[in-house]
């Protein structure tokens, strides 16, 4: 992270930049901000738990990220030659202003539940023609990978929207369903579900606050990925996230763009409906 | 000589078995290509994602021996303490799993209290069984108890608060045979005194052997422990 960290000295320019984009699509508040209103709201103490965080939120080596993918995304590239305006995130091709927040959708091209990795990798098979063993494709993880830097700037274009993942598809809601079943899904060493340690307010992990599923205030935070994890030094992703859990639950490694990777999407973004994203956040 | 009935009854015999063959393969593309997912319950749907659809790493060895999708598999424990909003289960049911976990528990023919300070790292401890990426080594490292993810124990180090505090545990509750007798199980199953409560089956999961568990206990026991110091 050598670029990160000299890049922070220089950071109130790239914010002053990032603002410029958000603010060019219409969106003027800060992720930093979106924060603040929800904090004022709630009094949370998992919203709160991180001072230092909110402090250096403005910040947020993200924001470099953001800025990295609006270059990749506009460039031509793959064997086809060609950007990623054509692609359709649910809202109409290279329409990107709330995509995120409408995701995971149902798409009829695939006739699949898409989250926004999946759709980026379908994206950048089918219309630039890359395979899914190319690097661009392949390396999912890391501020530096291209799917990190796509997924952050396209994100960010939903920053300060209410989270409303589209159901019109019957499809969309059978997965939303199976993913609330996967969530108080009980198994493994420790007897583990998502459950055991989101299903309340003020619950600690040692010294950690969690997020409750149950509040969309807290949950909208808790999902609000890509965002900057600082213990990582690497802005991540949801999919990462989704793995750490199931990690921690002592359960098989979750595969990133697989059916049950969806499933729980669908349900953990609905949980937050109607509350603020923060795009991109920054996380302990 | 073949009679006309019989070979007709033969004829008759192989274009049924093509028909039936060919009923089977196109219902194995059914279920292969057009499973309708919006016809499924939740829970079958669930199921089928986790088992039939690639979504895991299911054949990856665990430390305990064996494979990654046996940890998926759920006991009945499990599968009874799993109901949506994480609601308490009915009555008959919370009894059965009550009574499952007590039939469960192993004791020692005594129990005694082992050594407290390594019962101390074994409650501080969450190393172990983590599988998927960077798959903890139960080769280098023995595996913890992960008390301390839930439990305030002693003052010196934080603990979360899923489970309650356990300050003076032992000054508090004493250590008479019957009180260790119940902190065992409870480590052991808790299920057996709380059904369907979060805590982990530490000792039927052989997360903490017999030996562990006494270490544990000292830890909760010992008049020297630190947790009673308070
Ligand atoms: C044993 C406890 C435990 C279980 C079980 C668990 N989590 Fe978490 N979860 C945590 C902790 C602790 C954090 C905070 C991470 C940190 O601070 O490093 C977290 C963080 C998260 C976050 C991001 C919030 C943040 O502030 O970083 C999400 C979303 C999440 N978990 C979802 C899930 C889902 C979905 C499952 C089940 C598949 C799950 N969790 C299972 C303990 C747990
Ligand atoms: C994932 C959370 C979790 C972990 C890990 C955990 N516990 Fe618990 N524990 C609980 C909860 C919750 C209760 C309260 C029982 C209930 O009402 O469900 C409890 C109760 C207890 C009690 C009974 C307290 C009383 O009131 O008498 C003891 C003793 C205890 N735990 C010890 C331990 C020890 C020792 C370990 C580690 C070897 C451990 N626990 C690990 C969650 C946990």
């Amino acid at each position: 992270m050598k670029r990160v960290l000299h890049a922070l000295p220089l950071a109130a320019g790239a914010i002053a930049l990032c603002l410029g984009t958000l603010a060019h699509s219409g969106e003027l508040q800060s992720p930093t901000a979106v924060l603040q209103d929800l904090l004022e709201k709630t009094n949370s103490l998992y919203l709160g738990q991180s001072e230092q965080n909110l402090m250096m939120m403005d910040d947020n080596p993200s924001l470099w990220t953001v800025e990295d993918g609006e270059e990749l995304f506009h460039t031509a590239r793959g064997p086809n030659n060609i950007s990623l305006e054509e692609c359709d995130f649910g809202k109409g091709p290279g329409v990107l202003k709330g995509a995120y927040i409408e995701l995971p959708r149902y798409f009829a091209d695939t006739k699949k539940v898409m989250d926004l990795e999946t759709r980026l990798v379908h994206c950048m098979t089918t219309l630039q023609g890359f395979s899914s063993d190319d690097p661009e494709v392949k390396q999912r993880h890391g501020s530096d990978s291209d799917m990190m830097k796509l997924q952050t700037y396209i994100a960010a274009q939903s920053n300060g929207m209410p989270w409303d993942p589209q159901l019109d598809h019957p499809m969309a809601k059978a997965m939303l369903d199976a993913g609330e079943a996967l969530f108080f899904r009980r198994a493994g060493t420790l007897d583990f579900s998502c459950n055991t340690c989101h299903g309340d307010t003020d619950k600690r992990i040692r010294a950690s606050v969690l997020p409750n599923v149950n509040s969309p205030e807290e949950w909208s935070k808790a999902i609000s990925w890509p965002a900057f994890r600082v213990g990582h030094q690497h802005t991540r992703s949801s999919q990462h996230r989704l793995r750490g859990c199931y990690w921690q639950m002592r359960q098989p490694g979750v595969i990133a763009g697989s059916e049950a990777s969806i499933a729980l999407l669908a349900y953990w973004t609905d949980r937050a409906r109607g509350a603020p994203a923060i795009l991109p956040d920054m996380k302990r | 000589m073949l009679s006309r009935k019989r070979a007709s009854f033969l004829t008759r015999s192989i274009a049924f078995a093509a028909v039936v063959g060919l009923a089977n393969v196109a219902h194995a593309e059914e279920t292969e290509q057009a499973l309708d997912y919006t016809a499924m319950t939740p829970e079958a749907l669930a199921e089928h994602l986790l088992f039939e659809t690639n979504s895991f790493r299911l054949d990856q060895p665990v430390q305990e021996g064996g494979v990654a999708r046996q940890r998926l598999e759920q006991d009945e424990i499990q599968r009874a303490c799993s109901n949506i909003d994480g609601a308490a289960p009915d009555l008959e049911t919370l009894i059965k799993v009550r009574e499952m976990a007590e039939k469960s528990i192993v004791y020692p023919d005594k129990i005694e209290l082992g050594d407290w300070e390594r019962g101390r790292e074994y409650a501080w401890s969450g190393f172990g069984f983590r599988i998927g990426h960077n798959n903890d080594d139960h080769t280098t490292r023995e595996a913890g108890g992960n008390c301390y993810n839930c439990h305030q124990i002693g003052a010196d180090r934080q603990g979360g608060n899923l489970g309650p505090a356990l300050f003076n545990y032992g000054k508090n509750r004493g250590n008479s045979p019957e009180m260790l007798r119940l902190a065992y199980g409870i480590i052991y199953n808790a299920h057996a005194f709380f059904p369907c409560t979060d805590m982990p089956r530490i000792g039927y999961k052989e997360v903490l052997n017999q030996q562990q568990i006494a270490d544990v206990l000292a830890y909760l026991f010992d008049p020297e422990s630190p947790v009673n110091q308070e």
